[in-house]
C-alpha cells in the first residue's frame, strides 16, 4: 500500500547529520506523508516547542486535522486512539512523560493488547504511543520511570527502545506502519545524539538486533538509553584490549533471543546494561533464556541496572542513582577475569 | 396504518428472537454447563435493541456493555456464530476466544467487552475515525448506570464534544450494577445531565417501549449523521435476570421481589404484543415464533455439533506479526552511531 511513495532501496543513499529529536521529526513527518489514516496528538503537539521538537513544524505542513494538541487525558485519548485504531486509522499518541500513562494502562492493557486476539485475528489496532523518559536535570520520581518491562510482558503489545537517531527513525516508522500496538520508547537523554540519517523513508524491522560493535571477549547486550553508555564502556574496554560484542536489542517485544545467543555462543560470557529496574527486569528474562538454551557459560553473566529505588531528584542523588559507563566497564572485567 | 403495523411487526421480530434466544440458553445453560462462560443475559431490556436494529447501518459501529446479545443480533451478526461463541467452538464469531462477554462482529462493526467503560472506547475512536473520514456513519455506545462511576466516562463525554463527534450514547439504566443501587454508588443520583454538563444534549425515556424508542432514534440519528455533535439517551428500564447467569439473584437482598413483579408487569415484548394481535391474526403470529424458536435451537443444535478450535492455530493471533504493509529496506551495513556521543542534560522544564 505504501509502494507507490517510497523510494527503492538503491535511492536511499543521501543522508543527512541529525538528531535524535529531528530523527524522530523526520519519521512522524514522512509517516503524515505516507498514509492519510496517520494522525498524531499529544499534549503539545502542535505548539511552537512541539514535544522538544519532535514535532516541531508538523501542523503547518499537515494541519490541525491530523496534528492536534490535546486535553491532558491520557486515558481518554488513548480509547479514542484505539477506537480510531480499529476502525483503521494509524494513530500516534504522545506522552511527554512514560509516568503520564499510566492512567491508561486499561485501554492499553485490556483493549488494545487483546483486541486483535480477541477479534479472531480480524482486527487492526496499530497505535503508536510513544513514551519519553526524563534522566538529567531533576527528573525525580514522577518523570523517569523506564516501565518497558511492564508492556512487553503482556501479549499483543510490540515495545521499542531505539538507541540511535537513525534507527530512531526507522523503527517509528515501522512501529507506525505496523498493524499492532506499540509503546515507542524515548529516552530524553539521547535527543540531542546525532547520526547520519538517511532521507529516504524506510523500514527496520521490528524484533531485528544489532551488533553496533563486534567482539570475542565478552556479550554486552542493553536497549534504549543505556546503550551509548554500553558503547562508552566497550571503548574503554578495546583500550585495555576486551574485546566486547555490543548487542542493542532495539525492541523488547518482539525480542530478537536468536542474535544475543549466537554472540554468547562466540564469547562465553554476558553482561546486560538495562536503563531500568533489576528485579524481574529484561535483563533477568534475557540471562534466563540464554542459561535455557545454552546450559553453561564461561563465567556468570552479569546485570548492570537501576538500584531497587524510586529515582530522586537532586543532582547529587542522581549521580549517584544512574549506573555509569565506569558501572558496565567493571562488570565485562569481572566477566572475564572470572575464569 | 400498514406502514406503522409493518414497522411494529419488525420490532416484534427482533425483540422476540432476542428474548427467546436468551430463554433457551438460559434453559441449556445449567445444568448442562455445556456453555462455559459468563452469561449476562438481557431479558426485560430488548426494547432498545430492537429499535436501534431498524436504524442503524452495518457500517456503523456499535458497541455494547457485557450484556451484550440483544445488540449483536440486533447489528445482524448471525445468531450461530453468537450461539456457537457461547459453546466456545471454532464457528463461533472470535472462534471461542471471546466468549460472552467480549462477543464482536468485526465484519458487523459490533463490539464488546467485559471491563465496565470500555464500550465508550471503539465508538469514540469510531466517530473520530468517522468525522476525519467524512462519512456519515455513526458510532453508537451502549453503557449502563455503572458507568458513571467510572472517571474515563467523563473524559470520553469532553473529548466527544470538544471535537463534536457523530457519537451517540445510549445509557441503559436498569438501576443497579451488579448487586448496587445507585443510591450506595452515586452522591447525586442523575446520570445523562452530567453529559449536558459537558455539552452533549441529552433525553430520557422509558426504555420499555419499542416504538417509542424507534422514534426518539429516527428523529436523533439523522442529526448525528448530519453532524451535529454528540447525544446522549438515559433509558429507565429493568432486568429480569440476575446480574448474571439464569436465575433472578433472589435472596440477595439488593431488590425486592415486588420491584421485580412490577417490572415484570411492564414486559416490553408482551406490550409490543398486546398491540399486534389488535391487528393482526393470531396464527401468523405464531408461525413467526415458531419459526424463530426452530431458528435458535437449530443454532443450539450446530454449536453442540461443531468442532473446537485449536490453541496452536490461535496462538499467533496475539500478534499480526505481519509486515507486509511495510516496504523493507536494507538497513546500511555500518552504523555511525558510536561511543563517542554524549547524554543530554536537559534544560529547565
Amino acid at each position: 500500500m505504501l509502494s507507490p511513495n517510497v523510494k527503492s532501496s538503491e535511492e536511499i543513499g543521501r543522508s543527512t547529520q541529525l538528531s535524535f529529536a529531528q530523527s524522530i521529526n523526520a519519521a512522524l513527518c514522512q509517516a503524515l506523508e505516507l498514509d492519510p489514516g496517520v494522525f498524531v496528538c499529544g499534549i503539545g503537539a502542535d505548539t511552537p516547542a512541539g514535544i522538544f521538537g519532535t514535532t516541531q513544524g508538523l501542523v503547518d505542513r499537515f494541519g490541525s486535522k491530523r496534528v492536534f494538541d490535546t486535553p491532558i487525558a491520557e486515558a481518554g485519548l488513548s480509547a479514542l486512539a484505539a477506537g480510531a485504531a480499529n476502525a483503521g486509522l494509524r494513530p500516534v499518541l504522545i506522552h511527554q512523560r512514560l509516568d503520564f500513562m499510566l492512567y491508561s494502562l486499561d485501554q492499553v492493557v485490556n483493549w488494545m493488547a487483546p483486541w486483535r486476539f480477541m477479534s479472531g485475528g480480524r482486527a487492526k489496532m496499530a497505535v503508536t504511543i510513544r513514551a519519553i523518559i526524563g534522566k538529567g536535570w531533576g527528573q525525580g520520581p514522577q518523570h523517569t520511570k523506564s516501565l518497558h518491562t511492564w508492556f512487553a510482558h503482556v501479549p499483543g503489545l510490540q515495545v521499542v527502545m531505539p538507541a540511535s537517531p537513525s534507527d530512531a527513525k526507522g523503527l517509528l516508522l515501522s512501529s507506525i506502519m505496523s498493524d499492532d500496538p506499540t509503546v515507542f520508547i524515548e529516552g530524553r537523554s539521547l535527543f540531542s545524539m546525532r547520526e547520519e540519517v538517511p532521507d529516504a523513508p524506510y523500514f527496520i524491522r521490528l524484533g531485528e538486533a544489532l551488533v553496533r560493535r563486534a567482539g570475542n571477549d565478552v556479550t554486552l547486550v542493553s536497549m534504549g538509553a543505556m546503550v551509548p553508555l554500553a558503547l562508552q564502556a566497550a571503548d574503554t574496554l578495546a583500550k585495555a584490549g576486551i574485546n566486547a560484542e555490543m548487542v542493542d536489542l532495539r525492541c523488547l517485544m518482539p525480542l530478537d533471543m536468536a542474535s544475543v545467543i549466537r554472540s554468547v555462543k562466540k564469547t562465553g560470557r554476558l553482561v546486560v546494561a538495562e536503563p531500568g529496574w533489576r528485579m524481574y527486569g529484561a535483563a533477568a528474562e534475557i540471562i534466563a533464556a540464554v542459561f535455557e538454551t545454552l546450559g553453561e557459560m564461561r563465567s556468570r553473566p552479569r546485570r548492570v541496572t537501576w538500584p531497587q529505588s524510586a529515582v530522586p531528584t537532586s543532582s547529587k542523588l542522581e549521580e549517584q542513582f544512574y549506573p555509569t559507563s565506569g558501572d558496565i566497564v567493571a562488570a565485562c572485567r569481572a566477566s572475564v577475569t572470572e575464569t | 396504518m400498514s406502514d406503522s403495523l409493518q414497522t411494529r411487526l419488525e420490532l416484534y421480530r427482533t425483540m422476540y428472537l432476542i428474548r427467546r434466544a436468551e430463554e433457551i440458553l438460559m434453559a441449556e445453560y445449567h445444568p448442562a454447563d455445556q456453555m462455559r462462560c459468563p452469561m449476562h443475559f438481557c431479558l426485560g431490556q430488548e426494547a432498545m435493541p430492537s429499535a436501534l436494529a431498524r436504524v442503524i447501518r452495518r457500517s456503523d459501529i456499535l458497541m455494547s456493555h457485557y450484556r451484550s446479545h440483544g445488540y449483536y443480533l440486533a447489528k445482524g451478526a448471525p445468531l450461530e456464530a453468537m450461539v456457537a461463541e457461547f459453546y466456545g467452538k471454532k464457528t463461533g464469531a472470535n472462534l471461542g476466544i471471546a466468549g460472552s462477554m467480549e462477543l464482536a462482529s468485526h465484519e458487523h462493526n459490533f463490539y464488546s467487552g467485559a471491563i465496565v467503560g470500555g464500550s465508550l472506547y471503539m465508538p469514540l475512536g469510531g466517530a473520530f475515525a468517522q468525522k476525519y473520514r467524512g462519512v456519515d456513519d455513526v458510532s453508537v455506545s451502549i453503557i449502563g448506570d455503572g458507568v458513571f462511576d467510572e472517571g474515563i466516562t467523563y473524559e470520553i463525554f469532553n473529548l466527544a464534544a470538544l471535537y463534536q463527534l457523530p457519537l451517540l450514547i445510549i445509557c441503559e439504566n436498569n438501576k443497579y450494577a451488579a448487586h448496587t443501587p445507585i443510591e450506595r454508588r452515586q452522591a447525586v443520583a442523575n446520570l445523562a445531565e452530567r453529559a449536558q454538563a459537558f455539552g452533549i444534549p441529552f433525553e430520557k425515556h422509558d426504555g420499555n417501549d419499542a416504538a417509542l424508542l424507534l422514534e426518539v432514534l429516527e428523529r436523533i440519528i439523522p442529526e448525528i449523521r448530519s453532524g451535529k455533535g454528540p447525544r446522549c439517551i438515559e433509558i429507565a428500564t429493568y432486568r429480569f435476570c440476575g446480574h448474571v447467569g439464569p436465575g433472578e439473584d433472589e435472596g440477595m437482598g439488593y431488590r425486592s421481589a415486588e420491584e421485580l413483579k412490577q417490572w415484570k408487569m411492564r414486559d416490553p415484548l408482551a406490550a409490543l404484543r398486546r398491540t399486534l394481535m389488535a391487528s393482526i391474526e393470531q396464527p401468523q403470529l405464531q408461525r413467526l415464533e415458531s419459526n424463530i424458536d426452530a431458528e435458535v435451537h437449530a443454532a443450539i443444535a450446530a454449536a453442540k455439533r461443531a468442532e473446537w478450535a485449536d490453541f496452536a492455530d490461535i496462538v499467533d493471533m496475539n500478534w499480526s506479526g505481519d509486515y507486509a504493509s511495510i516496504v523493507e529496506f536494507k538497513r546500511r551495513d555500518v552504523s555511525s552511531f558510536t561511543g563517542s556521543q554524549s547524554e543530554a542534560l536537559p534544560g529547565p522544564f
